[in-house]
């Protein structure tokens, strides 16, 4: 596989999805005493066109690797951050490449990317559980990581009333003496 | 479902992990058709935590995600937050971060080492393994206090220094790793019996890892040249030459079973040892830490606004956290990743064609801590009858594998 | 031979993990192993809470394990004992103000023998196992006045 500059990569990304790609920088990363750097690239992007993107990323190298999915309560939108790695392998060569999304809370949905990349299963399945996201295609299973039993539409990591806020157990508190 | 399979789950008790798990296997006879995983009995909520916080407290938060991985997680948070706010760590700083890390590889895969050993039945191989531990446990005493969740870290750089009269001691304790790893290598290597017992059990094939995105020893065991010291290298490893280890240094062929894990687990130990020498040799002198007051450094990371990545190959894979700051004492996001959370999906290819009595030993050979298992019940779907086998049983099942083949 | 009025028989341990970082658990272990050596007293882990004599608890209790702690200890015979290892089996230690953590131990079953630290160092651990052992005897002594009477 060849590899492509980052700048050239964002360009690529621009080129294909045209008015998708919403924000984009590049950091450059320095670390020991010689002084060598790696790269970073945020990409903003559509939500609607993820699963596109994401096959595009596919075409660039093979396979992706799919690290995680961070997640944010910012009022209106839900922010979903995909972090995926690509040109692993040599040295200072591996690229680091986030997708920003911002998903309107009364349209919580994103279409499943697991039938591109399977190992994103675990993450897609936690941020339905955190954040109530709804993930379109991906088959309806258990729990993950919450209990049975808990409550419908709590969402623990969300920040406004669907939050977990309330089923905290302030018992260990200690009370500040006056 | 066919009329002679039945059901067998797992767990829940799975210490160590992040996520301690319930399995759930369908077996037919004695092969295993179907695996389900359900994590989520260790569930905390960190990350929920994370957020009532500030980033001084969450290091030690997360250090307390696992004990084992106790350098892991804080080296990845710190760095995370240190690319959000824009702090340059000093190169002294990143080369004592790099040693302290190494040697919990060295604690960490020896303790594997020894797990193993014990689900195979060579209890023998566990105690001494576990007692050649304990000296690389008391050089982590020395150099930070602690034997474990060692509280080192600190954000822009690290709270003690290696002093002189340290030097001598760590490396007296690599020579003693030197001397004793030809025999380490003898036992797991050459023993005919442990051979057996590993070799094509457990595959993990090089399209399915990469497909399900695996990372550590895990990977690599699978022939993928993936690991972040040496593509993305950050503190100290940006100047010294890592190179990922893959099985067919040694063999010349990529199987991977858990055999080929053994031999990466076991190379990447002289791997560490390297490491540390040469982190000693080229050590800078200077700072350790960018902001000593702790008072100042919190309100410097209050003004500070951003988002980082950090990341770091723990010994079972890629440690990743994602921090975001924005002018507030706490922090925006905290997102932690553990690399058994990517490996878990391995498990179902591995698993998958292979005995009950192999179960202990391929679940143990990613590497999730210690691979215990608390209960297992079998339910006969025929009769609708319930058999509890017990971990101890499960284990004298495995046991009982190993005296059968033996020769 | 008996080595003193408490050294009648050996103690056989169950541990259970309720949401613990593993930090004390590979204590527990390092416990068990040459350089500390519990087994020369022929203190053991066993694989089930029918056959313990003691419990050992580590970490928070999770909501999910909570059921299951309280199981485990209706499941081990009497007389027994309870000892919780670590700070935040204790007291919750790290671990507060979340919604999945119902809190120490000892508000879902009794303990007897507390041992701070985070993690514990297996000396410790050795400590609390033989303050517990201590106990038994002095509760089978007078389970054995009380039989006699």
């Amino acid at each position: 596989m060849e590899y492509i500059k980052p700048g050239k990569i964002i360009e690529l990304f621009e080129e294909k999805f045209d008015g998708s790609v919403i924000n984009s920088k590049i950091e450059i990363k320095t670390a020991g005493l010689k002084k060598n750097s790696y790269n970073v690239i945020w990409l903003q992007i559509n939500p609607e066109d993820l699963k596109n993107i994401v096959k595009f990323l596919c075409s660039i190298t093979p396979f992706p690797h799919f690290a995680m999915i961070s997640g944010n309560d910012i009022g209106e939108n839900i922010e979903l951050i995909y972090h995926f790695s690509i040109y692993y392998g040599e040295r200072f060569k591996e690229t680091s490449i986030s997708l920003v999304m911002h998903l309107s809370k009364k349209n919580l949905k994103i279409l499943t990317i697991t039938d591109l990349i399977p190992g994103a299963q675990t993450a897609e399945r936690e941020i339905k559980e955190m954040f109530g996201v709804i993930v379109e295609g991906l088959p309806d299973l258990a729990n993950i990581f919450l209990p049975k039993d808990f409550p419908k539409g709590v969402y623990p990591l969300r920040k406004d009333e669907k939050g977990a806020a309330k089923m905290v157990n302030k018992e260990e508190e200690v009370k500040k003496v006056e | 479902m066919n009329k002679e399979s039945y059901s067998i789950p797992i767990g829940p008790v799975h210490p160590s992990l992040k996520e301690p798990m319930t399995f759930n296997f369908e077996i037919y006879g004695e092969r295993i058709e179907k695996v389900n995983l359900a994590p989520g009995d260790n569930h905390r909520g960190i990350e929920f935590m994370g957020r009532q916080r500030n980033p001084i407290q969450i290091i030690y938060l997360a250090e307390r995600i696992c004990g084992i991985c106790s350098a892991s997680h804080p080296f990845a948070f710190c760095r995370a937050v240190e690319n959000a706010a824009g702090i340059e760590v000093p190169e002294r700083a990143q080369y004592i971060r790099v040693i302290i890390a190494e040697l919990e590889r060295i604690h960490s895969h020896i303790l594997w080492a020894g797990v193993a050993a014990h689900e195979l039945g060579f209890d023998s191989v566990l105690y001494l393994s576990w007692r050649a531990r304990e000296k690389v446990l008391d050089l982590l005493e020395d150099l930070t206090g602690n034997r474990i969740n060692y509280g080192i870290f600190m954000i822009g750089g690290v709270r003690r220094d290696i002093s002189e009269e340290q030097i001598p001691r760590i490396r007296e304790t690599l020579e003693y790793y030197k001397d004793i790893y030809g025999k380490i290598e003898d036992i797991f290597l050459n023993d005919p019996t442990i051979a057996l017992r590993t070799k094509n059990v457990g595959v993990l094939t090089k399209e399915d890892a990469l497909r399900l995105c695996a990372v550590g020893p895990t990977t690599r065991a699978s022939g993928i040249n993936k690991d972040i010291r040496q593509d993305q290298p950050y503190s100290a490893y940006a100047d010294l030459e890592v190179k990922a280890i893959t099985p067919d240094v040694l063999t010349g062929e990529v199987n991977g079973d858990v055999y080929d894990r053994i031999i990466v687990r076991l190379l990447e130990l002289v791997q560490s040892i390297q490491i540390i020498e040469q982190c000693l040799d080229n050590m800078p002198s200077g700072e350790i830490v960018v902001e000593k007051k702790l008072v100042k450094l919190l309100n410097q990371l209050k003004k500070a606004k951003g988002e980082g990545i950090g990341r770091h190959e723990a010994p079972r894979g890629e440690v990743i956290h994602y921090v975001k700051l924005n002018e507030s004492e706490l922090p925006e996001v905290w997102k932690a990743r553990a690399p058994t959370y990517n490996n878990l999906m391995t498990w179902v290819p591995m698993l998958i064609g292979q005995q009950i009595a192999d179960i202990p030993i391929v679940i143990a050979s990613i590497d999730p801590c210690i691979a215990c298992m608390d209960r297992v019940t079998i339910l006969n779907k025929a009769n609708g009858q319930k058999d509890t086998l017990t971990k101890k049983d499960l284990h004298e099942l495995s046991v009982q594998k190993t005296r059968r083949i033996a020769p | 031979m008996k080595l003193n009025k408490y050294f009648e028989r050996s103690l056989w341990v169950f541990h259970l993990n309720t949401g613990s970082c593993n930090g004390c658990d590979i204590e527990i272990v390092a416990g068990l192993t040459p350089r500390y050596d519990l087994e020369r007293f022929g203190i053991k882990l066993v694989g089930s809470p029918k056959h313990a004599d003691v419990l050992l608890v580590t970490g928070p209790v999770t909501s999910k394990m909570l059921d299951r702690v309280k199981r485990v200890y209706e499941q081990t015979p009497d007389p027994k004992a309870v000892i919780v290892v670590g700070a935040c089996g204790t007291s919750g230690g790290v671990f507060y103000n979340s919604y999945n953590i119902s809190g120490s131990v000892d508000k879902v079953i009794p303990v007897d023998v507390y041992v701070p630290g985070c993690p514990p160092r297996p000396e410790a651990i050795i400590n609390g196992v033989l303050q517990a052992w201590i106990k038994l005897e002095k509760l089978r002594e007078s389970m054995k006045v009380a039989r006699v009477k």
